[in-house]
């Protein structure tokens, strides 16, 4: 028994006729859903990446020492290992000012790479656990009590990072011997490569002289801001009060970062239009060649009782077929483009987010309709000359 | 029944009107078998085009069993065609990515499935002698056994009317005998209408009925 005959088999059977040409539609449709997806995948992560950060610190404002905003943003975004310090003093400044709530601070110190005994480099963020808001939730989670002195936890990343176990062990820091009591969960945020400590753990480590840092120093400050209350007229005020901070509303956070990405953004949307409108002119002369070629063909096929209708199910059956393997390479090359290119990528190497099985499931679906949307598109104009074609006159074609 | 009544068809040429069939009517019975014959260019294939429903004529109509084939829609024809009229050309019409066994089938595909058609495609290439090569390819075959699938395609859907244009020119003249030797035998058992375009007066002269064409107009011989 024959497998039965369809249109769609003959469909099938068309495409292998020239095979050559085949590929080459399907190897640029593919082309172009690559690019598409590396590109969306790349603004998508950086995007949400920041977004995560900013509402995951659970502060409304970051204060920073003047001129360090971009130096505590590579921290919280992008997992840079960096210290910055102010006076401690500025805590109770902050404090005064009429809008400001709750307030806690952070150090910065980054561990000494190539010292005897030490964990290779990464940053260390002692916290105050009395004020703290910010990694008190993920520690309470975990260990469920406070940190003692001389006792440290690692985030998820730099479990990994610095080659800590899941097992408790000791560690030197600073010259300073911790035990790591554990591994906090996965934060999505630069924190997630960091060591953390308590605040009363300083004044050892200053003593100690290994570190950067002098005594009565803090990197940054969060603050909640009280309802009904501004943060961009707060955070104005703070810096009119203290001059040597920065105050960084929430939403401000990664808006460097924001607008570096729209550019790039910009830049990809304008290679990905003109990678299609060139795609669309490919498959539209190819279409136009196989029309011209099969036109005998038609008129054979309107002869026998083909309909208009089966004329463009047959070529548009061409047409899928091409754009959703074309689209399916795509995909999957884009997608493993993207995450082998991310480590080449300083914007994209350090973000502590990646994307979710719902976003690369969006992204690969959104590509997929581009991709055969492209096919179509090109193949629109030859379908319909083709289908409006009279049979007699498509037999007569040579 | 086949019935043309004042069928005008005009080509436009180098802005040069050219009247193909010029005011031609005719009645064709119901199982006759009309042979048209006529020198190149007199307007026997846009005559046999006209009435398959390939081309729209200027005027003039095409009245099968009582309907008027240009007043329906293009997927009413498609389907009337499919269904009732078959063509067999003088040049090569089969679709060369398509085995033998599929050229033939191919005009179920466009119509109501039928499950028996398989079989019956198989039988009809047995009749024209070549079930043994129903797996090729028409690159495979010679001219006259590609001809001779065009002949068992155009039986598959049962038509009421064939028409052919040129049938069996290229052919050697044993394989000529054979089909016409089988048009004759589908006209007596199947009362299929057979209108036949030749230019060979030896197989006009076999037909029922002889017209002649010179010029666009047609005359009874």
């Amino acid at each position: 028994m024959m497998k039965k005959f369809t249109l769609f088999s003959l469909a099938l059977k068309n495409l292998k006729r020239k095979p050559l040409r085949t590929s080459i539609l399907v190897i640029a449709i593919g082309l172009l859903v690559s690019a598409f997806v590396f590109a969306l995948s790349f603004v998508r992560r950086v995007d949400s990446s920041i977004k995560i950060t900013s509402e995951r610190l659970g502060a409304d404002l970051l204060i920073v020492p003047t001129g360090s905003r971009g130096a505590a943003e590579d921290v919280l975004l992008e997992n840079e290992v960096k210290s910055f310090y102010m006076d401690k003093g500025i805590v109770e400044r902050v404090k005064k000012i009429k809008g400001v709530d709750e307030l806690t601070y952070q150090t910065y110190l980054v561990t000494i790479t190539g010292a005897c005994c030490d964990v290779p480099e990464s940053i260390v963020i002692a916290f105050n656990q009395d004020t703290d808001f910010i990694i008190k939730p993920w520690l309470n989670k975990k260990l469920g009590r406070r940190l003692q002195k001389g006792e440290a936890i690692v985030g998820s990343e730099s479990a990994f990072n610095i080659r800590i176990g899941l097992t408790e062990v000791d560690s030197v820091l600073f010259g300073n011997m911790f035990k790591m009591v554990g591994v906090l969960d996965k934060t999505g945020t630069g924190l997630d490569n960091a060591i953390f400590i308590d605040d009363e753990n300083i004044a050892d480590i200053v003593r100690g002289g290994k570190a950067n840092i002098k005594s009565g120093q803090i990197s940054l400050i969060f603050a909640k801001i009280k309802k009904g209350h501004d943060p961009y007229k707060v955070a104005g005020e703070i810096e009119d009060s203290i001059i040597e901070v920065d105050a960084v509303a929430r939403k401000d956070i990664g808006k460097n970062i924001i607008n570096t990405l729209r550019d790039i953004n910009r830049i990809f949307s304008i290679t990905v239009i003109l990678a299609s409108i060139l795609s669309v002119f490919l498959v539209w002369a190819v279409f136009s060649a196989i029309a011209n070629e099969r036109a005998k063909e038609i008129g054979i096929m309107r002869a026998i009782g083909a309909k208009e209708y089966h004329v463009v199910r047959l070529f548009f059956l061409e047409v899928l077929v091409i754009g959703s393997i074309g689209s399916i390479i795509g995909i999957i090359s884009g997608t493993v483009l993207s995450l082998l290119m991310a480590k080449s990528f300083t914007i994209l190497k350090n973000l502590a987010a990646d994307l979710n099985t719902v976003e690369r499931v969006f992204i690969a679906t959104l590509s997929f309709l581009i991709g055969t949307v492209v096919c179509v598109a090109g193949a629109l104009s030859p379908i319909q000359r083709i289908k409006k074609l009279e049979p007699l006159l498509a037999i007569k074609e040579e | 029944m086949i019935e043309i009544k004042n069928l005008i068809k005009t080509y436009n040429i180098g802005g040069q009107t050219i009247k193909a069939v010029d005011n031609v009517s005719l009645m064709i019975e119901k199982g006759d078998l009309v042979s048209i014959v006529g020198h190149s260019g007199s307007g026997k294939t846009t005559l046999l085009s006209l009435i398959g429903g390939l081309t729209m004529p200027a005027s003039g109509s095409v009245i099968i069993d009582g309907i008027d084939i240009w007043s329906m829609g293009d997927d009413k024809l498609s389907e009337f065609r499919n269904k009732k009229i078959s063509f067999i050309y003088q040049f090569s019409s089969l679709i060369p990515t398509l085995t033998v066994l599929e050229n033939v089938m191919l005009p179920t595909a466009f119509g109501s499935h039928d499950e028996n058609a398989e079989e019956y495609a198989k039988k009809l290439l047995d009749t024209v002698g070549l079930k043994d090569k129903m797996t090729s390819y028409p690159s495979q075959l010679s001219g006259g056994q590609q001809r001779r699938v065009a002949i068992a395609r155009a039986f598959i859907n049962k038509p009421e009317i064939i028409l052919a244009d040129e049938p069996t020119g290229d052919l050697d003249e044993e394989t000529e005998k054979e089909i016409l030797s089988l048009f004759h035998s589908m006209n007596r058992e199947k009362n299929i209408t057979f209108v036949i375009v030749t230019h060979d007066k030896e197989i006009a002269n076999q037909a029922k009925r002889k017209l002649k064409m010179g010029n666009g107009s047609i005359k009874e011989l």
